[in-house]
């Protein structure tokens, strides 16, 4: 293990028992945004921490010049969640903020989310996710998604106090918590999914916060946007094989998996296969149910893009949503077939973008 | 992180019952709690966008009735009950379904539960 450049961060702004671990593979295009956007939070870290995976570019040197400490694993951990597990033994703070090595935050953000941790309860909090970059298909696709869901769904699973899951790309834990749970799983594909419902299964609370901004670099092309959802399917399911029994045990969150689960397979089925048919056989009036919910994407999506000031680009990005759901939805099935039929587990992490 | 069909599906249902029942819920809070402070910021949003998605809902209904009628032959007298049964029976078998899938898991949690006391009480 090395480690690089341990500087301690001043600044004149109010500082908190936070360190930041930035998991980090080849990320030299990105990793200056990330770390610049930590930098310059209204409320600061007490530490940064890149944690260099075996990058063969220069991710480690850009890290280092701009003062945040980078550690190197002996070897590459081969996922997020190792590089996360290994930086974990470093921290002596109160908090760890986990954030994605492409993901640029708000300059309130962190302080929005430290917010949350005043109820001893709260182990994780995390905040809305919006695109950084929304030009092709699959990230405007992927922008309606996340106004969408953060918007409507998000908020209603936070009022009764079950985000189904504390995102991955950022989000504040309580470190204890972490080391109480020997952190990130490597059991599944979905750790954050895992962490948030293992949370729940303690007693403990996970909380959502709106206002906490962040900017994650989504999938811009196919090739990575179906590793992305291929990896978020399996994940999903080795979660709920995972905790089924305890899921079981926490209301609300119950009810939502199982809606999700049968929306993710039966509708998906119902949606590709069955409609088609049914509008060729019976009555081209089927085809209404392509289009039957649109008012549930449109609504929330619009509600947010336009207190962003985004409306033309939200409706113009709605269709892209609609080609994105339609593969999110095959590769869900191809995920059912793989981990139940052909027992083909996913087991390598593999780079959305 | 979503997977499947975001949107579509009884999960939207589900999505717009929970916001149907938040006022409600807020309200016991308060009376059962004093200091409970009564959400009305998020409850209302969350209730706006909600009753734009059911008018979103009607609208939809209201112009593929209008139009295509849902592709039954029909007479003029027969349309509009026709259409109202046919506009109505989606929404129907969706939200029969939701109930049953969420009574099962209810009941699922139940019997999970009362084996864990039994065998619990077995122990001890």
């Amino acid at each position: 293990m090395v480690e690089a450049s341990s500087t301690v961060l001043e600044s004149s702004v109010t500082s908190c028992p936070v360190t930041v671990i930035v998991p980090a593979y080849n990320e030299a295009d990105c990793i200056a945004d990330t770390v610049n956007s930590l930098l310059k939070q209204s409320l600061m870290p007490e530490k940064i921490i890149v944690i260099d995976d075996g990058s063969t570019d220069n991710t480690a040197e850009i890290c280092i010049a701009l003062g945040v400490t980078v550690i190197t694993p002996p070897q590459n951990t081969g996922s997020k969640a190792g590089a996360q597990n290994h930086a974990l033994t470093h921290i002596n703070t109160e908090y760890t903020l986990a954030i994605d090595a492409d993901t640029t935050l708000k300059e309130d953000a962190l302080e929005k989310l430290f917010s949350a941790m005043g109820d001893p309860d709260v182990v994780a909090a995390c905040g809305f996710v919006i695109p950084q970059k929304v030009s092709t298909l699959w990230e405007r696709g992927r922008y309606v998604e996340y106004l969408m869901a953060f918007t409507f769904y998000k908020e209603v699973q936070e009022y009764y106090e079950k985000p189904l899951i504390s995102s991955g790309c950022f989000s504040l834990f309580r470190t204890e918590y972490l080391q109480q749970i020997n952190g990130w799983s490597l059991q599944t594909m979905a750790e954050d999914m895992d962490l948030t419902w293992t949370a729940y299964q303690l007693g403990k609370k996970v909380r959502f916060i709106p206002k906490a901004i962040c900017y994650p670099i989504e999938p811009h092309n196919f090739h990575f946007m179906r590793k992305q959802l291929k990896r978020w399917a399996h994940g999903f399911i080795q979660n709920v094989r995972l905790h089924r029994k305890g899921l079981l045990q926490v209301p609300f969150l119950r009810s939502v998996v199982t809606v999700m689960c049968w929306d993710a397979s039966i509708a998906s089925i119902f949606y590709l296969i069955a409609l088609p048919i049914l509008a060729l056989v019976v009555s081209p009036a089927f085809l209404l149910g392509y289009i039957i919910d649109l008012p549930m994407i449109l609504v929330p999506t619009l509600v947010k893009a336009y207190s962003r000031g985004e409306t033309w680009k939200a409706l113009a990005s709605i269709p892209a949503f609609l080609v994105l759901r339609v593969v999110n939805s095959a590769i869900f099935l191809e995920a059912i077939f793989n981990e139940f039929i052909l027992k083909n587990t996913l087991t390598t992490y593999e780079k959305g973008h | 992180m979503n997977i499947g069909l975001p949107g579509a599906g009884i999960g939207g249902l589900y999505y717009l019952t929970c916001t149907a029942i938040m006022p409600i819920r807020e309200l016991l809070l308060t009376l059962k709690n004093p200091k409970h402070k009564f959400r009305t910021r998020l409850v209302a949003t969350q209730l706006s966008i909600a009753t734009g998605i059911i008018a979103g809902f009607i609208l939809i209904y209201q112009l593929a009735s209008h139009f295509i009628g849902f592709g039954i032959s029909i007479t003029a007298s027969e349309r509009s009950d026709m259409a109202l049964f046919y506009s109505l029976l989606p929404l129907a078998i969706s939200y029969g379904l939701l109930i049953v899938l969420l009574l099962l898991v209810e009941l699922c949690a139940f019997i999970t539960k009362q084996d864990k006391l039994a065998k619990h009480k077995v122990k001890t």
